[in-house]
């Protein structure tokens, strides 16, 4: 690991293996005990209540209550993480409670509905919910495994090293083609000029770059006659090989990307999920009081 | 003087401040510009050509610029492949990232500024991370939080009235499941109900279609309402189980924590138990993705003897004197009490309920002995033998005709008793004239008529009868002294009356058959279903059934004023306090096989209730309830 680049990196290692194993597990404890108390309260009352159990008896509004509660306090993570405190280690403990509680909810929340499903608000905010805590498990797996890819695929090179070398060899091979004609200079704008590192959402996460500007100008320059120049055809030579270079260089940055999508990927369901669930839920807990 | 060009290369420091000026004179009056090394002005990018354009001066302060290749460049915003420019307007030549600006010096040379216009991105590490152009995180975000915000929220709460006339109906994402078949038809009508935002459905809104009363305008009024929201049904009309303050004050707090529990959040979220939403539950789902239920979904918010366990106590503790026993259990079931008939006073009659005992007498005003109509060797028994009707010894359903639903028709004197008992009293032209029964007044008129007095407008041999309601012709008037003395004759000792009646003739005045009061309900708290096989001897199939003398005493009693009712002990011969015995003999009896929920004093075979719903569909004939 070098001393540039490898900064924040390290930082984040070190964050993804605390925030799991944060204060041995307290907060996977407190959530797991939190189940266990639900479904034991669940088994004892369900069968006492006289009726379908559902969110409408008074475990069925403790659940909803202490669901509810949560589910706000879990989407205020969005808000804590922007305030910076002196507690160093106070976000790391809010994340670490975010995921072990975010994960009883699955419990807390299923328990709520009774077993209750139907094409109504209170199931899709149920749904949402789901692919809330859906999503942020993939988070949890990519956050536990993905860094370390990260950090294999670079090996000693950072990220800033990578773009500065893809802009050094485009000046080289700007210089180098100035003696070429308008037909091979053309091919080396190409390379320069509209070769897209990242791409779209799918492009980086699928790492698929079919059409690299670069890889077409090298096919290009490849099919090009021989040159009768001998500047040129030197050129040329050269030219090949600096694109050459470029696509290795490109291959790496590009999974790094690609692992870097993998790794925030998640959030754009999580987020936007979460941001839907607020609503519903709203609209759930609104229109159960309305009509009730 | 020659005209030249004189070239200011003007190029920015990488690392800023000021920029590097390089000059050069072209000693001639032409300069090429181009990619090139060859040429005076080397531009060096990539989209210019080697050998890419001219100048050359055309004139006094001007200048020609001529593509030489055939590529374009940029003068005054337009691309062209060939320009004349005057140098004293300043023109600027663009090529490729370079501009070439020209101007015309004292001495008539043109000086030729070139500058590139840098405007090389470069990328950072933040260009790693992941980005969506159309879909951001935050817009997504926002985007269907406030989507589901309006669809499921603002349509639903503004716009229901709107959009009630569309198929699907926008309240109805709301509904937590389907409402039973009886309901259905106010799926789409949440108001029926939910009367108030944020309060509990309460009684008065159920009661509004169900509400049952002696009142037939009230019932009458329930029924409209219930079908001017569409129901296909007529409504069951019910009653409270009781006043719903005693109700209230009755119903004990719960034993355990959970019950506990439940019952600070119902007051909490101001969701009172008792209420009829409590027991029947709306939007229940149903089983797996079966069909709707036919009716709501029925729970049982407290057991019976939940509530009738220190019932007594609670309600006396309320400051209720309520005279009533409680019965947490069978085995502590109070005993059983009668319902009697007492004159209070002449002509005043009372029900009066009291512990049953064997030596209770009722004073019905009869004279009536079962053990005489009973006896095999008895004088009846014989006359029974000799009639057709009978031919065979009297028993109980002789006279106790059972009607359809368990219980029995009043005995009708003429009908049940004609056989013998002739209320023949006197022969008019060979036909035999027989005494009204059931009316004093009716049978007075009928001996006025016999004695040819009263208002004259009796008619000898006419009808005797009269509709129900009208008096005889006699009304108003005194009766004639011929008629009295039949009258009296009648009811004295060897007369058609005497032997039934008790009699009290006076001196003087009118003469008067004691009062008759027949009770109907002996116990009408409480209901006994005659009906079923094994509670009745003539409707058993199979052995064993209970024979009516097991539970009525008819066989010894002489008297009329004999109550001849079963003791608690009776019931328990079959239905044993001990739970193994009461099961094997009569499982499945439960509190309600005798008193209804919602009719205490009627068993729950309650008819209404427990009919399929097809049954209730109104049709023209079912204007009225079969309450």
């Amino acid at each position: 690991m070098t001393q540039v680049g490898g900064h924040t990196e390290r930082v984040r290692q070190r964050t993804h293996e605390g925030f799991l194993r944060y204060k041995g597990f307290r907060w996977a404890q407190f959530a797991t005990a939190l189940c266990v108390l639900a479904i034991g309260a669940y088994f004892v009352t369900a069968t006492r209540l006289g009726r379908p159990p559902s969110g409408n008896s008074w475990l069925g509004y403790t659940l909803g209550t202490v669901s509810a509660g949560l589910i706000v306090w879990l989407a205020c993570l969005g808000v804590r993480k922007r305030w910076i405190t002196d507690h160093h280690y106070s976000l790391k403990a809010w994340v670490s409670a975010h995921v072990y509680l975010g994960l009883s909810l699955v419990v807390l929340a299923t328990l709520h509905t009774g077993f209750q499903f139907g094409w109504n608000i209170h199931t899709l905010a149920y749904v949402l919910m789901m692919l809330v805590i859906a999503s942020g498990a993939v988070g949890i797996w990519a956050y536990a495994t993905l860094p370390s890819q990260l950090s294999h695929n670079r090996g000693e090179t950072t990220r800033k090293q990578m773009l500065e070398s893809l802009e050094k060899l485009d000046q080289q091979i700007h210089d180098v083609a100035q003696p070429l004609d308008r037909h091979g200079a053309a091919i080396a704008r190409l390379s320069i000029e509209l070769t897209e590192i990242g791409g779209g959402f799918w492009t980086r996460l699928t790492n698929r770059h079919g059409d690299c500007a670069n890889r077409r100008a090298l096919e290009q320059l490849r099919a090009l006659p021989s040159s009768a120049s001998a500047r040129q055809a030197e050129a040329l030579t050269k030219i090949e090989e600096l694109m050459q270079q470029k696509a290795e260089v490109l291959a790496l940055a590009r999974r790094q990307m690609q692992i870097t999508a993998m790794l925030e990927a998640w959030l754009f369901v999580h987020i936007p999920a979460t941001f839907a669930l607020l609503a519903a839920l709203t609209a759930h807990i609104i229109s159960v009081f309305a009509y009730w | 003087m020659a005209q030249e060009f004189k070239l200011r290369l003007i190029t920015q420091r990488a690392s800023g401040g000021d920029p590097i000026v390089r000059e050069r004179h072209v000693a001639e009056p032409q300069a090429t510009i181009g990619r090139a090394p060859d040429n005076d002005v080397v531009l060096a990018d990539l989209s210019i050509d080697p050998h890419h354009a001219r100048m050359r001066f055309a004139g006094p302060g001007r200048v020609a610029i001529e593509s030489l290749e055939g590529q374009t460049f940029e003068v005054g915003g337009r691309r062209v492949s060939r320009a004349e420019v005057d140098l004293a307007s300043a023109p600027v030549a663009i090529f490729g990232t370079y501009a070439l600006a020209l101007e015309a010096d004292e001495d008539g040379d043109a000086v030729v500024t070139v500058t590139q216009d840098d405007h090389e991105r470069h990328l950072t590490p933040s260009e790693f991370s992941l980005k969506a152009k159309m879909f951001g995180r935050r817009t997504m975000a926002w985007t269907f939080g406030l989507t589901i915000l309006v669809l499921c929220l603002l349509v639903p709460l503004v716009g229901a009235e709107i959009f009630a006339h569309m198929r699907i109906h926008p309240d109805q994402q709301w509904s937590a499941g389907p409402l039973s078949k009886a309901h259905g038809f106010l799926e789409t009508d949440c108001k029926a109900c939910h009367t108030n935002a944020f309060v509990s459905v309460r009684d008065a809104a159920c009661k509004a279609c169900h509400q049952a009363s002696p009142d037939a305008a009230l019932v009458a009024r329930a029924q409209d309402n219930s079908r001017r929201r569409g129901s296909p049904f007529q409504p069951v009309l019910v009653v409270d189980h009781g006043r719903p303050d005693l109700l209230l004050q009755g119903t004990p707090s719960p034993p355990d924590l959970g019950g506990r529990i439940a019952l600070g959040f119902a007051k909490a979220f101001n969701h009172p138990t008792g209420r009829c939403a409590s027991c029947h539950i709306e939007h229940a789902p149903p089983h797996g993705s079966g069909p709707a239920a036919d009716k709501p979904l029925r729970v049982a918010a407290q057991t019976c003897q939940g509530c009738h366990t220190g019932l007594k106590d609670r309600l006396d503790h309320a400051g209720h004197q309520i005279d009533f026993g409680d019965a947490p259990s069978w085995a502590k079931h109070p005993a059983f009490r009668v319902q009697l008939v007492e004159e209070t006073a002449p002509g005043r009659f009372t029900a009066i309920r009291t512990a049953f005992r064997p030596t209770l007498r009722e004073v019905s005003g009869l004279n009536f002995s079962h053990q005489q109509h009973l006896d095999p060797l008895g004088g009846v028994t014989r006359q029974a033998l000799g009639l057709a009707r009978y031919r065979k010894p009297l028993d109980c359903q002789a006279c106790h005709q059972p009607v359809a639903g368990g219980g029995y028709r009043p005995v009708d004197m003429p009908k049940d008793c004609g056989d013998c008992h002739s209320l023949a009293y006197a022969r008019v032209g060979g036909e035999v004239k027989v005494l009204p029964h059931g009316s004093e007044s009716l049978a007075l008129a009928a001996f006025e008529r016999l004695s040819g007095g009263g208002g004259g407008n009796a008619v000898w041999g006419g009808s005797d009868r009269q509709r129900p309601g009208t008096i005889a012709p006699t009304a108003g008037s005194a009766p004639s002294a011929s008629a009295m003395a039949a009258y009296r004759a009648a009811i004295s000792r060897g007369g058609v009356c005497f032997g039934c009646h008790e009699l009290g003739v006076p001196a003087t005045g009118q003469p008067d058959v004691h009062r008759v009061k027949l009770n109907n309900s002996y116990m009408p708290k409480g209901d006994f279903n005659h009906a079923i096989p094994a509670h009745n001897e003539f409707n058993a199939q199979h052995a064993p059934a209970a024979k009516c003398e097991d539970c009525h005493a008819a066989k010894t009693s002489t008297q009329a004023s004999d109550v001849l009712m079963p003791a608690k002990a009776t019931c328990e011969k079959c239905h044993a306090a001990q739970p193994q015995v009461a099961k094997e003999l009569a499982g499945g009896t439960t509190c309600e096989t005798c008193h209804s929920f919602h009719a205490p004093g009627r068993a729950s075979r309650s008819p209404l209730m427990e009919r399929p719903l097809e049954a209730l569909r109104w049709s023209e004939a079912a204007g009225k309830p079969a309450v």
